[in-house]
């Protein structure tokens, strides 16, 4: 049919990339013109940078920022979680009792239950040293989530609701929740604001205690978010299977 | 700047997918691709050359990358993620609903 004819059968294509092309071509111009980024010692970075060890005890600022400047914030980014799970549970009717495979072969089985333990000390690494190195609850969460999705897959999922019922994933992650809520009343009770941190020591900055509650910020934030993500997941799986 | 150019590819990539395809799911993934091209460029215009704002015990302070936008890009993640299972979830309805996610079967069906 030739190129006259390719034109012609994919004209919407073709119109869409050339508006696009155009659009990318001022996009270049305008971010172009952002000019370099620098941290200026006044600004609320530069604050922070400067003295958020000594103020936090945490190395890690992004951190620093997470669970204590802006802890807050955190508050309401696991609420937005929340408000997830509970809408598509809400949609997705979570009563339904999934008719599921049997799971993988024999090998995949004894292979998952060897390198589960060692993935589970890694998820739980990256939320304790959140303060630390790069990870943080949210981080190591959603690796405690992928555990339990691919417990789900190996193992299928009817030998997965004997074992581990829904029941305790929603009480990990209520429980997750509320412990950060009442770390924050905590808070008000020791230092006078909501979120204070309380018994953090400077002078030990870089060791696992050294913090204060960052450390328990993060376990509950961990928590709540692997158990939340994997709620999402089954009440998917759950509903996908009863179609068949 | 190298990562403007990434960046308005990525950004261009996802909405050429989200215009172009009628499957529900590939403008799912289109939309995902555009966040992921913002969070990019926000992490890169704010950072410098090898440098976390991580900061070593005994170290001097030096110009470490800018720890806020990290901050902020973290929550937007989060928030993503939330939404991309809420859009599968209302996806997993329309399937159930009408046997079909195509956006040409699905244009004018009613009840």
């Amino acid at each position: 049919m030739g190129l006259p004819g390719l034109i012609r059968k994919n004209k919407r294509e073709i119109l869409v990339a050339i508006i696009l092309l155009i659009l990318g071509f001022f996009l270049l111009i305008v971010f172009n013109s952002v000019p370099e980024q620098r941290v200026v010692l006044d600004s609320t970075a530069g604050q922070i940078i400067d003295s958020g060890v000594e103020k936090t005890g945490s190395p890690n600022l992004v951190t620093a920022i997470l669970y204590d400047y802006r802890a807050f914030d955190s508050l309401g980014e696991s609420t937005v979680i929340y408000a997830a799970v509970s809408s598509i549970a809400l949609i997705l009717s979570f009563k339904t009792l999934p008719i599921s495979s049997q799971g993988l072969s024999f090998i995949s089985k004894r292979t998952f239950s060897l390198v589960t333990p060692f993935v589970f000390i890694f998820g739980f690494y990256i939320i304790t040293h959140g303060h630390l190195s790069p990870g943080g609850g949210f981080q190591g969460g959603v690796i405690l989530a992928a555990i339990s999705i691919i417990f789900c897959i190996i193992y299928g999922s009817a030998y997965d609701y004997e074992n581990v019922s829904p029941g305790s994933k929603t009480l990990l992650e209520t429980g997750g929740a509320l412990l950060f809520v009442f770390l924050g009343i905590l808070g008000i009770i020791v230092g006078g604001n909501f979120f204070s941190n309380f018994g953090i020591s400077p002078a030990q900055s870089g060791t696992l205690f050294s913090s204060g509650n960052i450390l328990l910020i993060n376990l509950g934030i961990g928590v709540k978010v692997g158990a939340g993500l994997a709620i999402i997941f089954y009440t998917m799986i759950q509903k996908t299977y009863l179609e068949e | 700047m190298i990562y403007n150019i990434v960046f308005i590819l990525l950004f261009l990539l996802g909405l050429y997918a989200i215009l172009t395809n009628r499957n529900l799911v590939k403008i799912i993934i289109g939309v995902n691709i555009m966040e992921s091209a913002v969070f990019f460029w926000v992490i890169a215009v704010n950072s410098r050359e090898g440098v976390l704002p991580i900061l070593e015990k005994g170290s001097e302070i030096i110009q470490v990358a800018n720890p806020l936008p990290q901050a902020l890009i973290l929550t937007g993640v989060v928030i993503g993620a939330s939404t991309t299972a809420f859009l599968l979830t209302l996806l997993i309805e329309i399937d159930k609903f009408a046997n079909n996610i195509n956006l040409d079967f699905l244009k004018g069906l009613r009840d």
